[in-house]
């Protein structure tokens, strides 16, 4: 009895790739071995330990070998070199209902896939009932899995996995799945194993998720450990990385967009929004807004006559389709005065409240008295909404808020 | 290696339970598919082979002076789709099961066995068949007992040549093929459609070729005991039950070498 539920030492594992690969006899009698063979290491020398009751993530880009690494640990691949030793029983989250076949009603399914997944007769005939309350399909659970829509699929196949009781869980990738309900569901279901003291390797691109889930992750690049420790140190400087990538990469790139000719516009057309563009405090142009930094939208316009104090609203969305909120230069009490021809707005947002995201911006244009219309347009923008300090919480804006600690009694 | 197999019998139950159920899920006629179809091969050989190239069926144990090709044919058939069958099954298995080898941890061989159950409750429905036949010929004797452990034999005959296949098919794509047609040449080569005797009548120098061929020793045994109700020599039992277990164990062992990273080939 240890306290190490699953340990790696020095773990690789080589892939050949042959350049054409020769899978048939014929090719393997007339040329013989294929000679253009390249090794291809996909986890390379991954020295890991997990401890027992603990939640461990892994991260990093695709193709960086964590899925490879989570079938080592799994058993479906052997390392090529080093030692994997696991402790309890282990159940493997890599493909949810991967063993259903579609002919077979979803009871009949749920025996199957039990005992594929290494669970008794017994365990499978106690667990049945259980199995069919977890997944909510209990009206269409005598019905063949084939007419099944593909969230009911998944829901079967993961509560077929988490009822096998395992000691080590090893979820790839599968957390977003079925609706908001269901995913709640199999959150609370991996915290309850959390508390009652089971092991959890999860692999997730959703960074917010696997902060306030993880005790501990590894980062993997190219099949090797980057870093390995505390859930937020990791991500952040994971996040620090990709961010710099991708500034690198899109430097010359920036996020603005201007009218396009076929765009559907509403409003009089006195006032004609041409463009819109992300900046920075000091106008240069950027690709995406940060959280906690100033981003300014540099919204230019064209009048075709002189107007009286303008009402420029921008409504921001979230992309999952809720209003954020509607910024209104009246409401904020800026007169813009008598605009004519070509004019520039800036609209500031400071330190940029949004959480990391992806954001649209509809622009409307009214006359001073708010009341008719002169322009409109939908989707002017969509930017994404990054953070240094990883996804924080779920939401869409921080508030400005402070914790203080009182130790007296009220 | 054998303890491993009961052992995940639960695992083989729930394959085959599969296969059972999935098999003529979506046939009108269902199980009776699987009487039809070689009740039918039975029809078109028995009419094309006796009538046409009128092969004359060695006489009955029971009454020599009488001989049926059909029960003759049927014996043969049966023994041979046992032996073609399981093969062929078995070769497809980890193909068909790809999906889910790459992506859960279960021994391979779990699916061919359990395909291979649902094959031989297939053979034990033809045989209820072959059994009532003979009964209608008023052909019966206690040496039907000993068809039993030539069936076994042959059951581990062909799964171990199946087990070693199906490796070699998950590597080479075109193994099913050249099979195949190794198959149907073997056919050709063994006691099915015409008796012994008929060989050594007419091609002799053929003989040779059919006595090397191990399946013409399985159906021979068969042909005794069912149809000409002899027992064979004292030997040709045991020696059957002993190439059988050999085969088996030596294709077991040659599957378990080679499919502990079978997840990559698929």
């Amino acid at each position: 009895m240890t306290d190490i539920a699953v340990s790696l030492e020095h773990v690789g594992k080589r892939f050949i790739r042959h350049v054409d690969r020769r899978n048939s006899l014929k090719e393997r009698i007339i040329r013989g071995r294929s000679r253009t063979s390249e090794d291809f290491w996909a986890v390379k020398d991954v020295s890991i330990e997990i401890p027992k009751g603990s939640v461990f993530g892994l991260i990093g880009h695709n193709g960086s070998g964590k899925s490879t690494l989570l079938k080592l640990m799994s058993g479906i691949y052997r390392p090529t070199e080093g030692k994997i030793h696991t402790d309890g029983r282990l159940a493997a989250l890599i493909e949810l209902g991967a063993g259903f076949h579609p002919d077979m009603t979803g009871l009949e399914n749920i025996k199957l896939n039990g005992s594929i997944l290494g669970l008794s007769r017994k365990e499978i005939n106690d667990s049945t009932q259980a199995i069919i309350d977890f997944s909510g399909l209990r009206e269409f659970i005598n019905d063949p899995v084939k007419h099944y829509s593909s969230g009911m699929y998944v829901r079967l196949g993961f509560s077929v996995a988490v009822h096998m009781k395992p000691d080590i869980l090893i979820v790839d990738e599968v957390l977003a799945v079925g609706d908001e309900e269901f995913q709640r569901r199999c959150e609370d279901h991996l915290y309850s194993l959390r508390r009652a003291g089971k092991t959890i390797i999860v692999v997730s691109h959703g960074m917010g998720q696997l902060e306030s889930l993880c005790d501990e992750i590894s980062w993997l690049e190219h099949g090797q450990v980057q870093e390995t420790g505390p859930a937020t140190k990791v991500i952040r400087s994971y996040l620090e990385r990709v961010n710099n990538q991708e500034s690198v990469r899109n430097a010359e790139i920036s996020a603005d967009r201007s009218e396009d000719e076929g765009s559907m516009r509403a409003g009089s057309g006195q006032i004609r929004t041409r463009s819109i563009a992300l900046r920075n405090i000091e106008n240069k142009p950027l690709d995406h807004a940060e959280t906690g930094s100033t981003t300014r939208l540099a919204v230019t316009l064209n009048a075709k006559e002189s107007i009286l104090g303008p009402n420029v609203r921008l409504a921001i969305q979230h992309e999952g389709g809720a209003l954020v909120t509607m910024l209104n230069n009246h409401r904020l009490g800026t007169d813009l005065g008598v605009v004519d021809g070509d004019f520039t707005v800036f609209v500031d947002l400071l330190n940029t409240p949004l959480l990391p995201g992806r954001y649209r911006i509809h622009i409307d244009v009214f006359d001073h008295t708010g009341a008719k219309l002169l322009d409109n347009w939908s989707d002017a923008l969509e930017f994404p909404v990054r953070s240094q300090r990883g996804e924080i919480g779920q939401g869409f804006v921080e508030l400005p808020a402070q914790f203080t600690l009182s130790t007296q009694q009220e | 290696m054998l303890s491993d197999l009961y052992a995940r019998r639960a695992l083989i139950w729930a394959f085959a339970n599969r296969d059972f159920a999935t098999r003529y899920r979506s046939s009108v006629l269902g199980w009776a598919w699987s009487l039809l179809q070689p009740l039918a091969t039975l029809l078109v050989f028995a009419v094309v082979f006796s009538v046409v190239f009128r092969i004359v069926p060695p006489p009955l144990g029971a009454d020599p002076s009488r001989g049926s090709y059909a029960a003759f044919l049927f014996t043969g058939l049966v023994t041979w789709n046992l032996f073609n069958s399981l093969i062929v099954l078995s070769m497809s298995q980890l193909k068909s099961n790809g999906e889910l080898l790459r992506k859960v941890q279960f021994p391979g061989w779990a699916p061919i066995f359990g395909a291979s159950i649902v094959q031989l409750v297939q053979v034990l429905l033809e045989l209820i068949v072959l059994i009532l036949m003979f009964f209608w010929q008023r052909n019966v004797g206690w040496t039907w007992i000993l068809a039993i452990p030539i069936l076994v034999a042959m059951a581990l005959f062909a799964q171990g040549i199946g087990l070693m296949l199906s490796i070699l098919n998950a590597r080479f794509g075109d193994v099913q093929y050249i099979v195949v047609v190794v198959l149907g040449a073997l056919y050709f080569l063994t006691p099915v459609i015409y008796p012994m005797s008929m060989v050594e009548d007419t091609a002799s120098n053929l003989v040779v070729f059919i006595q090397a061929n191990p399946v013409a020793w399985f159906v021979q045994a068969m042909h005794d005991v069912m149809y000409s109700l002899q027992a064979p020599e004292w030997w040709v039992i045991p020696g059957l039950l002993l190439l059988g277990a050999l085969t088996f164990i030596v294709g077991l062992a040659v599957f378990n070498r080679n499919s502990e990273d079978i997840g990559e080939l698929l």
